[in-house]
């Protein structure tokens, strides 16, 4: 959209307590190959405007596809509406008078371009990584893919507020099934959690082609394996699992308009409470927690949240002491809380709420190896493949793929179905050790569910590998 | 907003040479989401979108455009020729789709649910003013829902309703929760009071003291919302063909004979309550009822046409992902308004939340209780639970420990609102389970 396209729309702003217009304009191209045969390449455009006003003790929005200069103006009037009808009907009314004058922009950095390499190269990529899956007459099923995604949004609103960003971020994935006796093992790349804000170049960085071969051969031997024994243990976990015991179990438990009420009929609310923010022991004091929007390819890293709040890099855990919520502006202003800029919409067609953005567990000293070598009894874990935690984010559970089992300070044989469980308050305090830097991956994954309405949004988790002692592990049924 | 699909279809057909097929998908709503927390409205906003998505064919080869419209039939006349165009060009770089399948006969239909217009803002106040003592939080999800399907040989079809979603839990100051819904084309207050007022008397017994459940075995009811959690699961590739053809199907040793389920079990997709469209993406119309498990065996299996081409059988209008989109199990003999009675001694389980596999080829499912749920003791409600982790197998639950099924079904609208407002629907009994087993 063009810059005169805004100008003329800015005319619009009405004489209320705040307006803002937040115009998102999404590209997805998904390019996929499954048992060898290329699927309909899918094309996604989504343009649309969101219009939020406050006005007078009352709240409204209008969301509308039809960017026409009527459909906007109609828009607009339905955000009147509604705002004129919530007078004195709102559970809280913001004081919008910090609210300032925010100008800036962010834009992803693309080395080599999704649109530089052609359908027909992506394809021929995708083909040849299916050829080295079906490496076996036991693979039972194979797909590799390429997910590229382009959202820019452009903001304004009544403080003459003007921010422009547009990220783009690459997701990879590959995934292979065995089979043997009625046995069916799945590998996937990551967990399909290797989304990065970065170029099609990604792909030879992370070797993405050469990990078939080692992933089919993974999913044969699962297959075959025996299951996890049943039993409590030492655990050491990859980041491809990490991701997801940060996400579930600090990540959502820390989302402050969670604990303030509002997400208690969907997504649920938190064992953790308003009074426990500067003194509540979370972890260990190995465990460092941040809100990182800063770090270079992460997946949600911007410069402004969808609600203009400038972003930056704060601890949310330090020392395994918990220090601040995953709050934006607007509730923190509700719970008399610092916040970080974490006020996300899903699309144009919904409103902002508080939301993970880069949620990383900051590196610590000792090398994998380091982390190996210290277990003298348990198992090493990777690749998220279930997850299950309760409304208040206390007791979890979740499986993985792949089971290694350590003996003395090795790594011996593998075991599938390595499922663990715990509660969310214990299990942090038996972090014992925490990666390098050298253990350390970026990932993030594209799609957080949360809100009503409902909202699905990508998040960023940077996380090295842990090991965590006193830990119930089991696997299938025998 | 018929009118203006149809609008355009007819001009992007006339862009289609004789050789070529271009098919037609509409989604759109035009609506209101109005949230509430603590009995106020927390969010509140109008959402109109339409959505159309282009699948150009071209021998063997196809390529898709999905794009959002303005609803202005000028403007609009633009992008989607431009649209085309460039899937033209794209299509010559492409390889051919083996499994590529579309309707070829012409089935025009059209479903046109007309209501009473619902007025928002009143119901917005009515509620307010129900849960004016109470504790409320939730949603109202409210407005016109349309689908629709045209392709270059002539058909048409259409889908269209008003319709209303209200979903919503009343705490307790303890933090226990009742969790209710309320979905139509019409806004009855009578019965929306009804519900309520269920809601305000369970309300009274989660009052009482919790009790603190161990981990063991537990003789359960799972009314229809619980027992929907778990039918939910069996649809992540249940009842899909291509899931079973690859071994990711958690039913897979049930259709392969190994195991079966309690003979009372009869599962369907059933399409007669006309909320989901019943015409596919590619065209074909969707048979009203097909049966998926019968007396507790694997009887059929969902199959799209893209399975039907690759595994050479003939599909069953299934979407591509060979998921129900309005299950439906028969109901049993308990009677259910005597659930507590036949319980007797045990847990009354309203609803389970973040269900998922704890090991798939087994069917086994951990998950947790939310809302409402109570211990039981002579037939009466002792107090509420707390929250408790189950992990279980379906084999047990609707198999060897499946004591029997109430003689009702709910019906229960989708609430979902991912992209869009969900047209799925279930409908189902509750079930009354032996050794259940909670785990944490």
């Amino acid at each position: 959209m063009r810059d005169d396209f805004f100008k003329k729309v800015k005319q619009l702003i009405p004489n209320v307590d705040y307006c803002s217009f937040r115009f998102v304009s999404k590209y997805t191209n998904v390019i996929s190959v499954t048992r060898g045969i290329t699927e309909p390449v899918k094309i996604l455009e989504d343009d649309g405007v969101m219009i939020t006003i406050f006005n007078a003790g009352g709240i409204g929005y209008g969301a509308t596809s039809d960017l026409t200069e009527a459909g906007i103006s109609d828009a607009l009037e339905r955000a009147m509406e509604w705002s004129t009808f919530s007078k004195d009907k709102v559970t809280y009314y913001p004081d919008v008078s910090p609210l300032k004058n925010h100008n800036g922009d962010y834009y992803t950095k693309e080395k080599e371009s999704w649109a530089q390499i052609s359908t027909k190269d992506k394809i021929d990529f995708l083909k040849n990584i299916n050829q080295k899956l079906k490496c076996s007459s036991s693979i039972s099923n194979w797909a590799a893919s390429l997910r590229y995604n382009k959202i820019e949004t452009f903001f304004m609103d009544s403080n003459d507020s003007h921010i422009r960003q547009r990220i783009s971020y690459l997701l990879p994935q590959i995934l292979v099934s065995a089979e043997y006796k009625k046995q069916t093992q799945t590998r996937t790349f990551g967990g399909h959690a290797h989304a990065r804000q970065i170029g099609y170049d990604f792909l030879d960085d992370i070797s993405f082609s050469e990990k078939s071969i080692s992933l089919a051969n993974e999913a044969i031997g699962l297959s075959r394996a025996p299951n996890c024994p049943d039993k409590k243990t030492k655990i050491v976990i990859s980041p491809d699992q990490m991701i997801l015991q940060i996400h579930e179990s600090i990540g959502h438990p820390l989302e402050l308009d969670r604990i303030l009420g509002d997400e208690r009929n969907y997504a649920g609310s938190s064992f953790v409470n308003l009074d426990m923010f500067g003194k509540y022991k979370y972890g260990s004091e190995l465990l460092n927690i941040t809100f990182d929007p800063t770090l270079p390819t992460e997946l949600a890293t911007y410069n402004f949240d969808d609600d203009a709040t400038t972003a930056s890099k704060e601890f949310l855990i330090k020392d395994g002491i918990l220090l601040r919520p995953i709050g934006g502006f607007f509730s923190g202003q509700r719970a008399n809380l610092d916040t970080v800029a974490c006020s996300r919409a899903s699309n144009w067609n919904r409103p902002t709420i508080d939301r993970m953005g880069n949620i990383n567990l900051e590196p610590g000293n000792s090398s994998f190896d380091d982390l190996i070598s210290s277990v003298e009894d348990g198992i090493y874990v990777e690749t998220n493949n279930s997850w299950s935690i309760d409304d208040q984010r206390s007791k979890f559970q979740f499986g993985c793929e792949k089971g290694t089992l350590i003996k003395d300070g090795k790594l011996t044989s593998i075991v599938k179905n390595p499922n663990y469980r715990g509660i969310t308050q214990d299990f942090w305090q038996n972090l014992i050790k925490v990666g390098n830097d050298d253990t350390r991956k970026t990932l993030g994954t594209a799609n957080c569910g949360k809100g009503e309405p409902n909202q699905s949004i990508f998040v960023g988790h940077s996380t090295p590998s842990c090991v965590f002692n006193n830990v119930e592990v089991f696997g299938g049924i025998k | 907003m018929k009118d203006y699909f149809f609008s355009i279809s007819k001009i992007l057909f006339r862009l289609i040479e004789d050789k070529d097929l271009l098919i037609l998908n509409f989604d759109a709503e035009i609506g209101d989401y109005i949230r509430f927390n603590h009995s106020k409205i927390r969010q509140v906003g109008n959402v109109k979108q339409i959505t159309l998505t282009l699948d150009f064919i071209r021998k063997k080869t196809t390529i898709s455009s999905t794009m959002r419209l303005n609803g202005d039939l000028k403007k609009d006349t633009k992008l989607v020729e431009n649209a085309l165009n460039f899937l033209k060009r794209e299509l010559s770089d492409l390889p051919s789709d083996p499994y590529l399948m579309y309707a070829k006969e012409r089935n025009s239909t059209e479903k046109l649910t007309v209501s009473e217009s619902i007025n928002n803002k009143n119901i917005t106040e009515r509620i307010i003013e129900s849960f004016s003592n109470l504790d409320m939080v939730g949603i109202l999800s409210s407005g016109y829902i349309y689908r629709g399907f045209a392709n270059s040989l002539g058909q048409t079809n259409w889908h269209e309703n008003q319709s209303f979603n209200f979903d919503w839990s009343i705490y307790t100051k303890s933090g226990k929760a009742v969790k209710q819904n309320y979905s139509d084309l019409t806004w009855q207050q009578n019965i929306f009071e009804q519900i309520l007022n269920e809601g305000k008397q369970k309300l009274i017994a989660l009052e009482n003291t919790e009790i603190k459940l161990q981990p063991n075995d537990y003789k359960v009811y799972l009314s229809p919302h619980a027992l929907n959690e778990i039918i939910d699961m069996l649809c992540w590739g249940g009842f899909s063909y291509k899931a079973h053809k690859i071994g990711t199907s958690p039913l897979h040793l049930m259709s392969k004979g190994e195991f079966r389920l309690h003979n009372t079990v009869h599962i369907s997709e059933n399409l007669a309550n006309g909320i989901n469209p019943n015409f596919h993406r590619d065209g074909f119309i969707k048979p009203i009822d097909t049966e998926l498990i019968v007396k507790g065996d694997y009887k059929k299996s969902l199959i799209s046409p893209r399975s039907g081409q690759e595994y050479s059988i003939q599909h069953n209008g299934a979407e591509y992902h060979e998921t129900p989109v309005a299950i439906n199990m028969k109901a049993g003999k308990i009677k259910h308004d005597e659930i507590l009675k036949t319980l007797s001694d045990g847990i009354y389980i309203s609803n389970l939340w973040y269900l998922n596999f704890s090991d798939r080829n087994k069917a086994r499912i951990t998950g947790l209780t939310r809302f409402g749920c109570f211990k039981v003791k002579d037939g009466e409600y002792l107090g509420p639970i707390n929250t408790m982790r189950f992990d279980e197998t379906i084999y047990n639950i609707l198999g060897e420990n499946l004591i029997g099924l109430t003689n009702n079904q709910q019906l229960m609208m989708d609430c979902s609102t991912y992209e869009e407002r969900s047209t799925f629907s279930s409908c189902l009994p509750g079930a009354l389970v032996d050794g259940f087993k909670m785990t944490l």
